[in-house]
């Protein structure tokens, strides 16, 4: 494997803004910051813009909270103290979506107290199964698009939406084929590296990231992934985001390997890809409907739940490891009958609770290693 | 409350009697071979009423409970299974009650159906699936996303929301295998505007002055709108409500209080079970609380000739569905329409829906009115979370502050 070129995207995602600092001031493209979750970037993107998603900041909050009260949720919290306080002037324009009470809040706050040439709301259905969601989200994708149109003066041509939608997808592909390597050779990258890589493709322009995951991959020799497979205790991850991001270190320095998630940041942001077909718009929207689940966003049954069981089953993980984000309301519902189901089908599942500016691990790092000898000993 | 209410004990019997006949008729339901279904308070409830489907608030249960201080028993029942005591009053009191069976009215119903409007809160989205999954009966997230002041993004909102008024009758049709009767949707909507009229009449009885109505007047007359708009009983409910105070109180120039001096804006929900303390210990200032923009969430304004494009409206525009500006400028109306000279706003710890915005409102509400604000924090239900002593002094030092400015 190219080292050379694994850190330099492992340096993207130690320091985006500093990387893209330099980037900004060669470039004419205006970056557009927005918030988990699905935001279509393949759309803002075509509208000749930078779509950069916004991770919060394991930074000190020293502003957001006199905007969203203590119990709000860290997420919600981080990701405002980001661009209230560490990056204030970076970004040139925001798409904020909403899928809770938080999120509908926040943009509020946002737009009244960050400064900005271009902010957007984007609504997105907060339920998924009935006719009426998918006309709801093509109806506020076409006004996210006609107000990014509006922003630049100039229209998002067809051709222009297919070909940021192939960008896209390809990085999705690459992605996801170096995930299909570390399911089969759980060791041969470690987890914080390939979590990292994700984030670095939340935070670099497509173009340059296919060029570098090209070179990464075409550098990797059989050896690589012989040598270094070994197979660890295969978990698998839940939830939303993994911060603070030492929290990936300990799975490392525990010898749990991750073979499945269902995080926004993880496989959730690279699959599926955008079918390539009939209206690049509608093609976007119907990404959306099969995607894996979120929770906030109500499905039929108990999706949460299958979906999590199956990553299991076809990953032959050992267990999982529910990355929680204190104050997540919706999480903290969905927490008790998950556990409980997952428990009734002997699949050990282990929660850690963290915020963004978590510091103190050392108790989360003696649980997660006592959960992984459990599951050596089952 | 006690002694004001036993002045118009006519409308309270009538209460009592809608309360008891309600509850009564829900918990024969399933007998008599009818369905049950769970809503939300701020929810198009006219569809059931419509189908003859009996709707049932978890809420207003939960407020019972909370008001018959059966908090924090209830939630430490839940917090057992892992629900956390950050969450919603209402929803740990209902699932701690479905743990326990313990209730202030021997329980209500187990549901057929669940309708889960989140113009009011997402919570109730969460809390109702956590039902759906234990009694297996499907939930209807009716979604109306934030009506945000953006006439595209507006128009689409309208048509997302009928279309899903639409779906919902199809579901419900296949829940009782009854067609819908659209010439019953239009005479209960009839009733629910009416209703709904009477209701802000009612509401508005506080801007004269001195002022023969509190906030906690609005509170307890509030829950027959909540339960039972769209029948016939609520309109007369409210007729004769009216008539009583304008009867005993208005005509004789008496106020709820004796020496009216402070007229007080709310914002939040109340502190259920604080509520008869904080009316005395402000009466005992001179001082009374009028309005909020909660108690106003029931005045809706439904024009009935389009009954699915005005259900659409009125429930996708419910204040705690708008821009925090749309917010603020709704309650700065009722500051000048109730001349109040006051302002306490709560944030309550367990209601984020509501609360995650007042910090921006009360900026946006001291800019406009000129009128300082007090901010505390608590829990509408919880006692856990209400420190008696802070609480106690932050509302003796507010009372100096208006005092001192030479208000009222």
């Amino acid at each position: 494997m190219d080292r050379q070129v694994l850190e330099e995207l492992l340096s993207i995602a130690r320091d985006p803004y500093q990387m893209l600092r330099a980037w900004k001031k060669e470039g004419e493209r205006k970056i557009i910051g927005s918030t988990l979750a699905d935001v279509p970037e393949d759309l803002i993107h075509a509208a000749g813009m930078f779509p950069f998603t916004i991770l919060g900041t394991n930074k000190s909050i020293l502003r957001a909270s006199t905007h969203l009260p203590d119990n709000a949720c860290s997420q919600a919290r981080s990701d405002l103290e980001l661009v209230l306080t560490y990056q204030r002037d970076f970004f040139d324009g925001y798409v904020v979506p909403q899928v809770d009470d938080t999120s509908q809040h926040l943009c509020d706050i946002w737009r009244r107290n960050v400064p900005w040439d271009y902010f957007e709301t984007f609504l997105l259905p907060r339920q998924i199964d009935r006719p009426s969601a998918r006309q709801w989200l093509l109806d506020e994708t076409l006004r996210l698009r006609r107000s990014l149109e509006s922003f630049t003066g100039k229209e998002i041509s067809e051709g222009r939406l297919w070909e940021s939608i192939g960008l896209y997808n390809q990085n999705r592909g690459h992605l996801r084929r170096l995930y299909e390597m570390k399911r089969r050779y759980p060791g041969f990258i470690s987890n914080r590296e390939f979590f990292d890589l994700i984030k670095s493709s939340m935070w670099w322009p497509k173009e340059d990231h296919n060029r570098l995951l090209e070179r990464l991959i075409s550098g990797i020799e059989e050896t690589d992934l012989r040598d270094k497979g070994e197979e660890g205790i295969r978990v698998v991850l839940s939830g939303i985001v993994w911060e603070p991001p030492e929290i990936m270190d300990i799975l490392d320095e525990s010898g749990l390997k991750v073979v499945g998630d269902d995080l926004c940041v993880g496989w959730r942001y690279i699959d599926p890809d955008v079918e390539v077909n009939g209206d690049p718009l509608r093609a976007i929207v119907d990404r959306h409907f099969k995607k894996g689940p979120f929770t906030p966003i109500y499905e039929k049954g108990n999706r949460i739940f299958e979906n999590l069981l199956n990553l299991v089953t076809q990953n032959r993980a050992e267990g999982v490891i529910y990355l929680h984000i204190k104050f997540n309301e919706s999480q903290s519902y969905d927490l008790p009958d998950l556990i409980e189901n997952m428990e009734r089908e002997g699949v050990p599942i282990f929660v850690v609770e963290t915020e963004y500016q978590t510091t103190h691990l050392a108790g989360v790092r003696t649980r997660i290693q006592a959960f992984g000898e459990s599951l050596v000993q089952k | 409350m006690g002694e004001q209410a036993e002045r118009k004990p006519k409308a309270k019997e009538v209460m009592k009697q809608l309360t008891k006949g309600y509850y009564g008729g829900a918990l024969r339901a399933h007998e008599e071979n009818k369905y049950v279904a769970y809503t939300t308070a701020v929810s198009p409830v006219e569809l059931f009423y419509a189908h003859d489907i009996i709707p049932i608030y978890p809420e207003n249960h939960s407020v019972m409970c909370l008001t018959g201080r059966m908090m924090p028993r209830l939630s430490l029942e839940i917090e057992k299974r892992g629900y956390t005591s950050h969450l919603c009053a209402y929803a740990r009191s209902d699932l701690g009650y479905r743990e326990v069976g313990e209730s202030p009215i021997g329980g209500i119903p187990d549901p057929d159906f669940l309708l889960a409007c989140n113009a009011q809160c997402f919570t109730l989205t969460k809390w109702f699936q956590v039902l759906s999954r234990r009694y297996g009966v499907p939930v209807f997230v009716f979604d109306t996303p934030q009506y945000i002041r953006k006439d595209e993004a507006r128009k689409n909102i309208i048509k997302y929301v009928e279309r899903q008024l639409a779906e919902m009758i199809e579901a419900l049709e296949e829940l009782t295998g009854r067609k819908f009767d659209y010439d019953r949707l239009r005479e209960v909507l009839g009733y629910s505007a009416e209703a709904s009229k009477l209701y802000k009449e009612f509401l508005d009885l506080a801007s004269i002055k001195p002022s023969p109505i509190s906030i906690f007047d609005a509170l307890i007359h509030m829950a027959i709108t909540v339960y039972l708009r769209g029948t016939k009983e609520a309109v007369d409910y409210y007729r004769l409500l009216i008539e009583e105070i304008k009867e005993e109180k208005i005509s004789k120039g008496i106020g709820v209080i004796p020496n009216e001096r402070f007229r007080l804006y709310w914002e939040n929900l109340p502190i259920w079970f604080k509520f008869r303390d904080h009316f005395d210990f402000l009466a005992a200032h001179d001082a009374v609380i009028l309005t909020s923009l909660y108690t106003h969430a029931w005045s809706y304004d439904f024009d009935l000739s389009n009954p699915m494009r005005t259900l659409a409206e009125n429930y996708t525009s419910v204040f705690s569905n708008v821009e925090l500006e749309e917010r603020a400028e709704r309650a700065v109306a009722l500051f000048r329409q109730y001349s109040l000279n006051g302002n306490i706003m709560f944030l309550n710890r367990s209601c984020k829906a509501v609360t995650f915005g007042v910090f921006e409102l009360k900026d946006m509400i001291t800019k406009e009115t000129g009128i300082p604000a007090l901010l505390f924090e608590s829990d509408m239900g919880d006692p856990r979370f209400y420190s008696e002593v802070q609480i106690r002094t932050r509302l003796e030092a507010y009372m100096e502050t208006l005092d001192r400015m030479g208000v009222g």
